[in-house]
């Protein structure tokens, strides 16, 4: 079967447009064509390159210098597309890109569909082993380096510390890791853990406590974030949160960037619940373990919570005392019996923290 | 005398990329890069620009980019190279217990690798351009060059920052100067206080009002880019000349946020093809050079691995 058309051809060496008939023979498999100086020249297909830009249909062939053959015939180009597809050497891009834009929408759900369920199931399965690997003497040194750097502007209590570790000591706190308790001269009410093992207590919420059990409450919660590593973890994960949105979505566009970003912050936050959760039920497990009246972790809840109409507290809006935690742990206290006892020696310590 | 009274020739700079086509082009690049787990990534680019290049047209020829993806793979296995060994004597620093150092040497060797990158880039992208088979081609000198830039860069630290007007149309003037398209050359003549005073214009009247002013500072910013280039060969010369305007680039630009914002930014494609018209069909080129006389001089250059080390440090593409 043989095609003719017309086409410009350019030699590569200069720019001058040469009109030329070209001939395609499907059999021969080769493209021929005359120059105006008569000189004839047998392209084969499997060499030439056939790309459409610009609307029209350009052919290549060789490479140092190309040579090029401009066609606006969408029929003659089709006819050297079909015989390439049938020798086969269409490459596999081609044919995906020429499967269409349905096919093409298509795509894009299933990549949204695949970058999603990464997201939200590789990640943390990820994050979580990864924890694992890390050692834990890399917790220390993170959690010592954060603590020399924040308590030099902090206001640190020897007396009340003193009267803290010592009160710690008294309790079974199933850690692992040696405790070190410090109480520091704030208004703020609230508490953290360093994953060192450092706890740091604010008076603030020393004061609102009104009872020992509340106290026992708060050291199991805070403790059970460092016997779980929680800090790692949460560490780990917004890593790996933040490298997948920035190598998947950081090359796209800002747009999609932001978005992903935000994606992330609420998806960490969703975790810091998890682990609230978390600490809140080793927590009363730690209660019971000592012997203590859980409603104390409740009452400390809802004083806390009550907290909130005064001002807004760091405590509160990093982890919020829901109405849901409180109700989780007076369901713990209905489910599980407990027994306790007056401790008088925790009721005289924690009087000495308190005043 | 009758040869430069020669009549002018006509030149028509258009971009013809639809966003449909764009859209399946980015599509497949990205499903093809994330079940290749990345290492699709230097033959999507080399797919996104040859694409880009083809829908641009001078008089109806289209231009080509014959980058290939093994051509940028192999760069992206030079610069993983390089970027190691910078981090081994970082490392190496670190171990020996003198952090400072170490920084300082791997702040250094990125520093290092700048104009080398710049240089190799447009080495290899104006190699791998041609319309009508003639090639493009930078002739710089990586030596002139990076001591140049270091020159500059050092001035620029040394006025606090002032100098950095004259440093980017230095750096301009040098690398368009050096381009050349088949036996034609370009020229640039942008001047370092001229672009301060329009730096520092714009700057104020943007805060003035209230950022509206934005748009007219990209149109001058643009306009003088465009317009202090120009091209000559022999005698002969096209100058350009830019016809945007800034209520033409504000108009783009909440068009395209609108259309990023309202797609979740799955209209990027759309974006960018109606950017590149808008761009296209406002660079006007006036002169007596004749196209159909030019002659491939430019040689092939083939090495990517300046091009993948912009890539590595998100450096943009002037041209």
């Amino acid at each position: 079967m043989i095609a003719k058309t017309t086409g410009i051809y350019f030699d590569g060496a200069s720019a001058i447009p040469q009109e030329i008939e070209l001939i395609f023979d499907a059999e021969k498999s080769t493209l021929v064509f005359n120059t105006v100086n008569n000189q004839t020249y047998i392209w084969d297909i499997d060499l030439v390159g056939l790309e459409t830009k610009s609307k029209n249909f350009y052919l290549e062939y060789g490479s140092d210098p190309i040579q090029n053959i401009k066609i606006t015939d969408s029929d003659f180009a089709h006819r050297i597309k079909d015989l390439k597809k049938a020798k086969g050497n269409l490459s596999w891009y081609h044919k995906l890109m020429d499967m269409g834009i349905k096919a093409h929408i298509l795509f894009t759900v299933f990549i949204f569909a695949v970058i999603g369920l990464g997201y939200f199931y590789a990640v943390p399965w990820i994050a979580e082993k990864a924890v694992i690997v890390i050692p834990e003497e890399y917790d220390s040194h993170l959690g010592e380096t954060f603590f020399e750097q924040n308590m030099l502007f902090n206001d640190i209590d020897t007396r009340k510390t003193k009267a803290l570790n010592l009160f710690a000591k008294e309790l079974n706190l199933k850690n692992t890791k040696k405790l070190k308790f410090t109480v520091v001269n704030s208004p703020i009410v609230n508490a953290y853990a360093l994953p060192d093992g450092n706890i740091v207590v604010f008076s603030g919420i020393l004061n609102t406590m009104k009872d020992y059990d509340e106290l026992v409450g708060l050291i199991g919660h805070e403790v059970a974030h460092v016997n779980h590593r929680h800090s790692m973890k949460m560490m780990c994960r917004n890593l790996s949160g933040y490298i997948f949105v920035s190598a998947i979505l950081g090359d796209a566009n800002a747009v999609m960037a932001t978005i992903g970003d935000n994606v992330n912050n609420l998806q960490s936050l969703s975790f810091s619940r998890k682990f609230e959760h978390e600490a809140d039920a080793e927590g009363f497990e730690i209660i019971a373990l000592n012997k203590t009246n859980p409603i104390g972790m409740s009452n400390l809840f809802k004083r806390l919570q009550d907290k909130e109409f005064v001002s807004i507290p760091e405590f509160l809006s990093s982890h919020p005392i829901t109405t849901d935690r409180i109700n989780y742990i007076n369901k713990l206290i209905k489910k599980n019996p407990f027994e306790f006892k007056e401790n008088a020696k925790l009721k005289k310590l924690f009087l000495e923290i308190k005043n | 005398m009758e040869e430069s009274l020669q009549t002018s020739t006509n030149y028509q700079l258009e971009f013809n990329g639809k966003g449909t086509e764009f859209f399946s082009i980015i599509i497949v690049n990205w499903l093809l890069t994330i079940l290749t787990l990345g290492f699709y990534y230097p033959w999507a680019k080399a797919r996104k620009l040859q694409f880009l290049y083809g829908e641009t047209s001078l008089n109806g020829d289209s231009f080509s980019f014959h980058g290939t993806g093994k051509e940028m793979f192999k760069g992206f296995i030079k610069v993983l190279l390089i970027i190691a060994f910078l981090y081994s004597l970082f490392f190496l620093f670190v171990y020996l217990k003198s952090p400072i150092l170490a920084i300082v040497i791997l702040y250094l060797g990125i520093l290092a690798l700048l104009p080398f990158a710049i240089h190799g880039s447009y080495r290899y992208r104006m190699s791998r351009t041609s319309w009508r088979g003639i090639r493009f081609g930078y002739r710089g000198d990586r030596k002139e060059f990076s001591v140049s830039f270091f020159k500059w860069l050092f001035f620029t630290i040394l006025s606090f920052g002032l100098y950095s007007s004259w440093m980017s149309i230095n750096m301009r003037n040098y690398i368009l100067g050096n381009i050349r398209f088949g036996d034609v050359e370009f020229n640039s003549d942008g001047d370092g206080g001229d672009y301060f005073m329009l730096n520092l214009k714009g700057y104020f009247l943007t805060i003035f009002t209230l950022g509206i002013y934005a748009f007219w500072w990209q149109k001058e910013l643009f306009e003088y880019y465009i317009n202090n280039l120009s091209m000559s060969k022999g005698d002969k010369e096209i100058a350009l000349n830019s016809t945007v305007t800034g209520g033409g680039f504000l108009k783009l630009t909440i068009v395209n946020l609108l259309i990023i914002i309202g797609t979740l930014g799955i209209g990027y494609a759309w974006v960018v093809t109606r950017t590149m018209k808008y761009i296209f069909e406002n660079i006007e080129m006036e002169g007596n050079i004749d196209l159909n006389l030019l002659l491939q001089t430019e040689e092939n250059y083939k090495d990517a691995t300046g091009e993948d080390v912009g890539d590595f440090l998100d450096m943009d593409f002037v041209m």
